[in-house]
């Protein structure tokens, strides 16, 4: 089943990406006998046949997962997100800190450890990589003197 | 006599102070990572990538650097295996099979410095292999023609179809997806935007570094944080034992034997060390003169095998990327990508073009071997050391490496949601039985694949007949129809034989 459903949404896009391949894509002019749609046009027809294939045959049925975990992904996948989006406007130091000690913490450390952790990990990142290896990191919230 | 003066022009590169450090340096992090339970040399290549890309090196320095992790990691991957019995990717499984069990009677002080001595010979053989067989191949591939490229193109996609995954028709869609992904942004030959939607941060096409961290780093993570194993592993001891001279004269003819078979299925389009190690063990099992019973119980050539056989794999992978610019497994996949955002086009003319790039890598690798093989007898305990880091810890870690390395190179926030997206893209395809190596080689190879289609029906002026024209196409044609029938012709009669027996 969740094989027929990933594969319905492959083909979804790959008729979307299908249908910007023979109608949309156009060269204004052009020298050579392939444009710029002849690939795409290629590769939806395969595509659309693999699709196809997995939809008619599918091979994994379920997938499982119980709901412990799945709340544990959500909140990986949100907190990589917000991790994301602090990242330019707290800073380096500031967001890894959060991020590190809220992951360490989600999965399992105490508070205290996750804490050290995540302090540890904002400020030797940041030596290691803005200082030691003159990588481009944002200061954010600390920028003047970090 | 050409052999001789491109690997003295070789060593020259990699013997430059700056280099000779980056290849310590890269095996010993690639040491590290390979160590770590989970961890492969593909997701450590692909976590430290653009970090070695921010650091500003020469390209050859960069490669230099980043083949060290690799095989580096490829080395490490069997500590985890012997001591854990938990292989850290695909390729360390077999490892596991005699490894754990000596470790398990108090030898593990054996097992591992007698692996590291089978990995050093792998690895060694396979460089020089590489010295003899690049430059030939490189300059036989120089004559191909871009009808006979798309012919290779072909070819290297049907044997990926036909032996990596379970299910080839995946694989293949697999492919499909990475072909499609790399058709995003403008095109080159006409200057036509295609599948941007307007989007500003993606008329380049989407960056190389963001579908490699993205799949390969941060699916990972999501995968570890999904898998994640509460209860402490058991850690064995290292104990005092070490390798005898007499453990290597043993099992002398099975390094020697599986580090070949090791090359040559690392040459092949698609395959490395997984299938590598599995071939292996399974030849010296069916050679064992006791009929392969003392397999899986601790045998040091059952441990040997797969570990000269990935090695090998490893090294032989390097051949098709760095003489025609296709790469032989994911890793080599992500390296040649490193070479392109370097500017640099790998295939038949780099020998001659950049000789510095290809026979300085291949100094370095004759270099890391004999550093890996010294850092790894003594230090084993070190390594070991990492196993016991904690996922709970290790995991964050993860995603900070990859958004330092993301952002460090464009500082654009926006490709830090593309990597999540695409993390989450990639873990959804492995929970589905996709492998994610077909996926980074398609996006490797779109552009090729496109650009010489489209210049062959240029030569031709649109005519097709072109593609099977040459004897180099054909004999490629033949070769991938071959590749794809043995395997299901070879599954037939044995399903017909089994129905028989019953």
């Amino acid at each position: 089943m969740a094989d027929r459903i990933f594969a319905a949404v492959v083909l979804a896009v790959v008729l979307g990406y299908g249908i910007m391949a023979f109608a949309v894509i156009k060269a204004p002019f052009q020298y050579d006998p392939l444009g710029p749609e002849t690939w795409p046009q290629i590769l939806t027809v395969a595509a659309a046949l693999c699709g196809l294939y997995v939809l008619l045959k599918p091979d994994v049925s379920v997938m499982t997962m119980t709901g412990g975990t799945g709340i544990r992904l959500v909140v990986t996948i949100g907190l990589l997100a917000a991790y994301a989006w602090a990242y330019e406007p707290l800073g380096f130091i500031v967001s890894t800190i959060i991020y590190s000690a809220a992951m360490a913490f989600m999965l399992g450390g105490s508070a205290g450890r996750a804490i050290a952790f995540g302090v540890v990990s904002g400020v030797a990142g940041y030596l290691i990589g803005a200082w030691l290896l003159d990588l481009n990191l944002p200061g954010g919230v600390l920028g003047d003197w970090a | 006599m050409d052999v001789i003066s491109g690997l003295s022009s070789g060593f020259a590169v990699a013997l430059l102070p700056l280099n000779l450090f980056l290849v310590l340096v890269g095996c010993f992090a690639g040491t590290l990572i390979g160590s770590l339970p989970g961890i492969g040399p593909i997701n450590g290549v692909a976590i430290l990538l653009p970090i070695a890309y921010g650091l500003g090196l020469p390209p050859e320095s960069a490669l230099i650097l980043l083949a060290g992790i690799y095989y580096g990691a490829e080395y490490g991957g069997r500590i985890s295996s012997i001591l854990l019995n938990v292989p850290g990717d695909a390729g360390a499984v077999m490892t596991t099979l005699d490894g754990n069990p000596l470790a398990r009677k108090g030898e593990a002080g054996r097992a591992l410095s007698l692996s590291a001595v089978a990995s050093f010979c792998g690895g060694t053989i396979a460089v020089i292999l590489m010295s003899l067989f690049g430059p030939l191949l490189a300059s036989f591939a120089v004559t191909f023609s871009p009808a006979d490229y798309v012919a290779l193109m072909v070819f290297a996609f049907a044997s990926l179809a036909s032996l990596v995954g379970k299910n080839p028709i995946k694989t293949l869609l697999g492919a499909l997806m990475g072909l499609m992904l790399a058709t995003i942004g403008i095109d080159a030959n006409t200057g036509v935007a295609r599948y941007t939607f307007g989007i500003p941060d993606i008329l380049a096409g989407i960056d190389f570094l963001i579908v490699v961290i993205g799949l390969f780093g941060m699916a990972e993570l999501i995968h570890m944080v999904e898998v994640q194993v509460s209860g402490k592993l058991k850690l064995l001891p290292i104990g005092k034992s070490f390798v005898s001279w007499r453990d290597i004269m043993t099992v002398k003819w099975t390094i020697l034997r599986s580090s070949l078979i090791g090359f040559f299925i690392g040459v092949l389009p698609g395959t490395g060390a997984s299938v590598a190690s599995a071939v292996t063990y399974g030849t010296e099992k069916r050679l064992d003169p006791d009929g392969g019973r003392t397999f899986g119980q601790g045998n040091i050539r059952g441990l040997a095998a797969p570990e000269a056989g990935n090695n090998g794999a490893a090294g032989g992978a390097m051949v098709p990327m760095l003489t025609l610019g296709i790469p032989g497994s994911g890793t080599t996949a992500i390296l040649l990508g490193a070479l392109l955002l370097f500017n640099v086009q790998p295939g038949p003319l780099m020998f001659e073009m950049r000789p510095e790039i290809a026979w300085g890598l291949i100094a370095s690798m004759y270099i890391g071997n004999v550093a890996l093989l010294v850092i790894n007898l003594p230090m084993a305990g070190l390594f070991a050391r990492m196993l016991t880091i904690p996922q709970k810890y290790l995991t964050p870690l993860i995603a900070v490496l990859a958004f330092i390395g993301v952002y460090s190179v464009v500082g654009n926030p926006f490709d830090l949601y593309m990597i999540i997206a695409l993390g989450l893209f990639g873990w959804v395809l492995r929970k589905l039985d996709f492998a994610l190596a077909p996926v980074i080689l398609g996006f490797v190879l779109g552009g090729l694949f496109e650009d010489n289609l489209r210049r062959a029906l240029s030569i031709s002026g649109g005519d097709w007949s072109i593609l099977v024209s040459s004897g180099n196409s054909i004999v490629l044609y033949g070769l991938a129809v071959l590749i794809v029938a043995v395997p299901v012709w070879l599954a037939r009669r044995q399903r017909s034989r089994v129905a028989t027996d019953g």
